[in-house]
């Protein structure tokens, strides 16, 4: 087990290998001087070419690869020209907003998303299977602006079941930073009550995010719940008397899982950069947002950045969805070695 | 013989498939006493397997749709009863072993995991909660008792880490850990290797004594039936064709093709079915009409293309469903 984490970390490291390269093409080998990009088109012709060479811009491409990675290990990725902060300092302020958003979003689609596609499954052709086809069908097909437009109005402005948008109302006073994560710096300043209210703020445009994922997911699930009840082994836990919600929620789920684990952590990464839209109609002050602002305004730094988070991201998650499919499969974990 | 633990009765059952309707087990009698073993022989496709899961009420349906008979558990029709009343039969009374024991474990749980779920559940349906130190010893010795060597571990592997013939043992654990009343073995040594069927089979006839079960051995081996059994079955496309004790059906049997199958037989080794009998058994699409063994019979006569002969007594409980042995002809 041990052994295939290891493994599976060293492979992670060529593909972090392979993702530097990329993006350290996507900065320094596209068109455009990042020497003259710091400095602005006032600057004098002396002044440029000494940052050139205070930024190693002169030498070899696998020199400058070098002091590039250097730098990026030391957090420092340069100014955005937009925001005119270090992009480290945006990404620390945004990621953590998109990441407490999304991983709510994700625990929804995964909860809802499970129990709908094991229903559907295990009660196949009845009217629960029929009614959930056709609204994941609509899920499907509506875009998720769409529907956080739909449940801000429906929700927040009609009904005022919800709070409307921001991570949480203007007069709140937020928490002391320490994760950015809203619910759990409240809970660290010893503040259950703003967590509550930045939890709820969380729940329209998280569902918004998550009912694509919950109509795909479930579909995906009640798939393979319907391919694995014809398995022997059901037949067997059911001969011998197995209880019905035992049978279906473990016997039959942890099989017939594995092969959603995949999709939601594909997801999950996904999530990470096309959660714009949303984030636009919730103003929610998140990576999303400054992933797109960043390629709209040619913010060379930033974008560098963004490439640099999502790809973090999706390895990390590859990395997690190994994992957890290994926890679940033992086929696997047994193949490559070691229990 | 007093009421028997099961009696099957007229049992029709098809299966609604795109081509149209297999129509398999046409009108199965099948009855087992208290303690009674009995063999049920035939060969592949005959519905042997289709009847045991209608026994335990687990086949597919659709595709799979009973349109008549009775399956009496002490007289209780299984087919009628509530849903919660088969659980307590499988929990308590029920029990069954499949063909392929590569196919009848769960993957992605331990052995463990597994056969604790089934003592527990089966507890659970008496009403009571056992300790877990008493649910590990049970598991335990259910597995000890299969001849299996270090249970403890055993317990803690999965599936794939165990052979064929280990993976059996494991099945036969889980069939009897809840003192079944009646067990259905259906060929549970088919698909291993040739050199622990034997082994299985002893040992699997050794707990059944101890247990006191009734066992209904599905098999291809008369060996097997000699062996192991009180009574004999043969089963033709869909309906028992002759029934007794063991002993007459093997040294006098009575039905064209239970006669075929004997001589199809090298002499005690068991081995291999109905190569002796040309042609094959119907097409449940379009089944023969009348006794289904007509169009491969040698006796046959008017009569046997009209109508489905019953099960004529020709003495001593020995029947047969054959116009040599009664009716009209
Ligand atoms: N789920 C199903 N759908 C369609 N047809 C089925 C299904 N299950 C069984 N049948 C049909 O029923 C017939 C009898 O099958 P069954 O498995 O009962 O035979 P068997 O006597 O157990 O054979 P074997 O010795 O090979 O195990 C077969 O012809 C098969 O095609
Ligand atoms: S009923 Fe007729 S066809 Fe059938 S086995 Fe007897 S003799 Fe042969
Ligand atoms: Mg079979």
């Amino acid at each position: 087990m041990v052994a295939f984490i290891g493994k599976r970390l060293f492979q992670s490291l060529f593909v972090l290998f392979g993702l530097s390269l990329l993006i350290f093409f996507i900065a320094r080998v596209m068109p455009g001087d990042p020497a003259r990009a710091a400095l602005g088109f006032l600057a004098t012709e002396e002044q440029v070419e000494r940052l050139r060479e205070e930024m190693h811009l002169n030498d070899p491409f696998p020199v400058q690869y070098y002091y590039w990675l250097r730098d990026l290990m030391h957090g420092d990725l340069g100014r955005s020209s937009y925001t005119r902060r270090p992009v480290t300092m945006d990404l620390v302020q945004y990621i953590p907003a998109t990441f407490e958003l999304i991983l709510f979003a994700t625990l929804i689609s995964a909860i809802i998303g499970q129990v709908t596609g094991v229903l559907a499954g295990y009660f196949r052709n009845s009217w629960f299977d029929g009614l959930s086809r056709l609204v994941s069908y609509l899920g499907i097909a509506t875009p998720s602006f769409v529907v956080a437009i739909f449940l801000l109005f429906v929700f927040s402005q009609v009904l005022k079941l919800a709070p409307g948008v921001g991570r949480l109302p203007i007069m709140m006073t937020p928490p002391a930073r320490v994760t950015g994560f809203m619910t759990v710096d409240s809970l660290l300043a010893g503040r259950p009550d703003i967590a509550l209210t930045a939890l709820k703020h969380m729940i329209l445009p998280a569902i918004s995010l998550a009912v694509i994922h919950i109509a795909q997911e479930g579909r995906i699930t009640r798939t393979s719940i319907v391919e694995n009840m014809q398995k022997d082994y059901i037949t067997v836990h059911r001969v011998h008397g197995i209880r019905t919600s035992r049978l279906v929620f473990k016997y039959l789920l942890k099989p017939s899982i594995i092969p959603t684990v995949t999709v939601m952590g594909l997801d999950f990464a996904f999530l990470m950069s096309n959660a714009f839209l949303v984030e636009m109609v919730y103003m929610w002050p998140g990576f999303s947002r400054y992933a797109v602002t960043a390629m709209l305004n040619k913010d060379l730094n930033a974008i560098v950045a963004v490439v640099l988070v999502i790809g973090l991201t999706f390895a990390m998650v590859n990395l997690l969805v190994d994992i957890i499919t290994m926890f679940l499969d033992p086929t696997i974990r047994l193949r490559t070695g070691g229990s | 013989m007093s009421e028997p633990l099961l009696d099957v009765v007229d049992l029709h059952v098809g299966f609604r498939i795109f081509e149209g309707y297999l129509s398999v087990l046409n009108g199965v009698q099948l009855s087992v006493g208290v303690g009674e073993r009995v063999g049920l022989v035939g060969e592949t496709g005959c519905g042997k397997t289709t009847t045991v899961k209608s026994i335990l009420r687990v086949l597919p349906m659709p595709p799979a749709k009973v349109t008549d008979g009775q399956i009496l558990y002490r007289g209780q029709d299984v087919l009628r009863m509530r849903r919660r009343r088969v659980q307590a039969l499988r929990r308590h009374e029920l029990s069954a072993i499949f063909q392929d024991p590569l196919q009848s474990l769960n993957p992605v749980f331990t052995i463990g995991t597994q056969l604790r779920d089934i003592v527990k559940d089966s507890a659970i349906g008496q009403g009571r909660r056992l300790p877990r130190r008493v649910i590990e010893a049970r598991c335990i010795e259910a597995l000890r008792e299969t001849g299996m060597p270090d249970p403890e571990r055993i317990m803690t592997n999965y599936p794939i880490q165990l052979s064929g013939g280990m993976r059996q043992r494991v099945c036969i654990a889980q069939a009897l850990s809840t003192h079944a009343k009646l067990l259905l073995a259906d060929e549970p040594t088919t698909n291993l290797d040739v050199t622990i069927q034997d082994q299985i089979l002893r040992k699997l006839d050794e707990l059944v004594d101890e247990h006191g079960s009734s066992v209904v051995m599905i098999t291809h081996s008369m060996g097997v039936v000699r062996d192991l059994t009180q009574r004999a079955n043969t089963m033709y496309a869909g309906s028992i064709v002759e029934t007794g004790e063991t002993k007459q059906l093997l040294e006098g049997p009575k039905h064209p093709y239970t006669q075929g199958l004997m001589a199809s037989v090298p002499k005690l080794t068991g081995e291999g079915i109905s190569e002796g009998i040309p042609g094959r058994i119907p097409n449940y699409l379009d089944p023969p009409p009348g006794c289904r063994f007509h169009p491969r019979c040698v006796h046959r006569m008017e009569a046997c293309s009209a109508e489905l002969p019953s099960l004529f007594e020709i003495g001593g409980g020995h029947r047969a469903a054959c116009y040599l042995y009664g009716g009209e002809a």
